[in-house]
């Protein structure tokens, strides 16, 4: 009887060593090979950590490389993308939460429906359209761009947070004389900040994580995100491991950083549709 | 059912002086601005897309066609894409499912540290899917990756193997590698279901002496089900979808065995420009992912009703 009593702690012990271990070797490996030197990096058999670890590798591609240029375009356009769609989103979602109209049913699924179509579809008109209109290798053309992947998620996130605000309470607003837009911004908005500041996290995670519209809407170096750099660093003829380690903890950093703040937001947000009955 | 007497619930307590037509068209309003861009930034691309596909290839005239598609139909290399794209995404949710559900029981089990372990669980979710293909593409590095390092001193191989390489080793490789970023997903929905199930049904099942298998077989899983079902439909949609980390760990290769739909519709309109092929072979996949997903949406949206 002892031994049942103890037995799924050591079971769940167990799991949690090993996931602990899976999840954190890819990540440990990477931070490991970017602080060694080139000549470290390709011994056989491999050092586990780095035995003289050296930053060379990220100063070589932070002052050798336009890194800190693509850093900056990533950043500029996943806030851009994630802001808009996150503001976009919270006004389809009040409506679609608070209002009941004709067509209601079918553009919920329309929104729903957005979500499943492959990028890979949309990609080619899209580019031909903004080289149309002189928006092909801009921020602008590539924040739209974005906002095909981010608003319909962003849309379905803020629907859920706002179903969670009492009717009530913008009941008891109208009464007082506020019209719609001042309910929404003066009682319902302030209620669903962390709501939306976990809808835009998501969508900039989603964002920054992208490569297919970046690789077709952009040229040159100029316009190129991290994504983008670091894939066309390992098309290179001689790849250069540390440097393109280096590269991708400087851009997996925005988006964990982001998740480690406000991870408890984040996964409410995530499961705010989905599991609410 | 619920549904019905809810609406007319909220028909009745809608305040006296809100008019039916006036809330209807308020609604509208702050719906238009996200129908407005969903139509620029998707309608558009889909309606020139589609037609797009039936027009001949390289050429001036708009005639309607139907050879990109009858083409596709005899295209070995598309035939391969899609069931590569079966396998990786039949292979990524299979394990994203079992790895994400054992973790999420055991979140769900958990007292101590819970909080801790999770926000360790999420983490590979977040990194872009680059970021992790790179990673895994030098772990899987035959001499001075870690992986045959370690297998090599557990004593599991004595060889390099190459893994992304060999033909018949990378797929499975791409898709251990996905399984890594992609069962934390699943694994948060889940954990959330099952936090939703009330404790009392594992009550009564404990008292009437149910043991933890059938508890998980007779209470968990019929509870879940719902959950399950989306947690499958959305990731099966993600998967499809997916492109840079296979164009950063094998590009399609070695020769096509992990060119993937997305990919290789991509090579189509970018490296070989058969932009209108390259539409037929976009809309299939369009076609086939709204199947997946039509019962889906179908559940979804009638629930917000």
């Amino acid at each position: 009887m002892r031994r049942v009593k103890y037995l799924p702690t050591i079971v769940v012990s167990i799991i949690v060593v090993v996931f602990t271990f899976y999840n954190f070797t890819p990540f440990g490996w990477m931070v490991s090979t970017s602080f060694k030197s080139e000549k470290e990096a390709y011994r056989i058999p491999p050092t586990v950590f780095p035995q003289k670890p050296t930053t060379e590798s990220y100063e070589q591609i932070i002052i050798w490389t336009n890194f800190p240029r693509y850093f900056f375009n990533s950043t500029v356009v996943s806030l851009g993308a994630s802001l808009l769609s996150t503001i976009v989103g919270a006004l389809a979602g009040y409506g679609f939460s608070r209002f009941i109209f004709r067509g209601r049913t079918f553009l919920i699924g329309a929104i729903l429906a957005s979500q499943m179509l492959p990028g890979v579809l949309l990609v080619g008109p899209y580019f031909k359209l903004l080289t149309r209109v002189a928006l092909y290798n801009t921020y602008i053309g590539l924040i739209l761009a974005f906002t095909t992947i981010t608003l319909p998620f962003s849309t379905w996130m803020m629907k859920g947070f706002i179903d969670t605000v009492p009717r009530e309470l913008d009941m008891a607003g109208l009464v007082d004389g506020c019209s719609y837009p001042k309910v929404f911004l003066n009682l319902v908005f302030p209620i669903i900040t962390p709501g939306m500041v976990a809808t835009i996290i998501f969508a900039f995670i989603l964002a920054w994580g992208d490569l297919l519209w970046v690789l077709v809407l952009t040229s040159g170096e100029a316009m190129t995100t991290v994504t983008l750099g670091l894939s066309r660093l390992v098309t290179q003829f001689r790849i250069i491991w540390p440097q393109l380690m280096a590269g991708s903890v400087i851009g997996a950093l925005p988006p964990v950083t982001l998740y480690l703040i406000l991870q408890k937001n984040l996964v409410r947000g995530l499961t705010a549709g989905a599991v609410k009955e | 059912m619920w549904s019905k007497v809810y609406r007319r619930e909220r028909r009745s307590t809608r305040f006296p002086f809100s008019i039916k037509y006036g809330d209807e068209l308020r609604g509208y309003l702050f719906v238009l601005p996200c129908l407005l861009m969903l139509v620029i930034v998707l309608g558009f691309p889909v309606v020139t897309a589609v037609a797009n596909s039936f027009t001949p290839l390289w050429s001036e005239t708009k005639n309607f066609t139907l050879e990109n598609y009858s083409g596709l139909l005899s295209d070995e290399l598309f035939w391969n894409a899609l069931s590569v794209t079966f396998i990786f995404v039949g292979g990524t949710v299979f394990f994203h499912l079992l790895l994400g559900m054992v973790l999420a029981l055991t979140l769900n089990w958990m007292i101590k540290g819970r909080s801790w372990f999770q926000v360790i669980a999420i983490l590979p979710w977040t990194v872009p899917d680059v970021v992790s293909g790179l990673v895994w593409r030098f772990m899987y590095n035959p001499t001075s990756g870690i992986i045959n390092h370690i297998l090599m001193s557990v004593g599991w191989t004595d060889r390099y193997i190459e893994w992304l390489a060999n033909p018949s080793l990378a797929l499975p490789s791409v898709i251990i590698a996905d399984v890594w970023r992609g069962y934390p997903f699943v694994m948060i929905i889940l954990l959330a279901g099952l936090q939703a199930i009330p404790e009392d049904y594992y009550e009564a099942a404990k008292v009437n002496g149910a043991n933890v298998f059938q508890r998980f077989y007779y209470i968990t899983i019929p509870c879940l089900a719902r959950i399950i079902y989306i947690a499958l439909a959305l990731d099966t949609i993600w998967q499809m979808r997916r492109f840079g980390l296979i164009y950063n760990m094998s590009m399609g290769g070695p020769g096509h065995v992990t060119e993937i739909l997305s990919l290789y519709i991509y090579k189509h309109y970018f490296k070989y420009f058969n932009f209108e092929y390259a539409s037929a072979l976009a809309v299939v996949m369009a076609i086939i992912m709204l199947a997946i997903s039509y019962p889906y949406i179908r559940m979804i949206a009638r629930r917000e009703t």
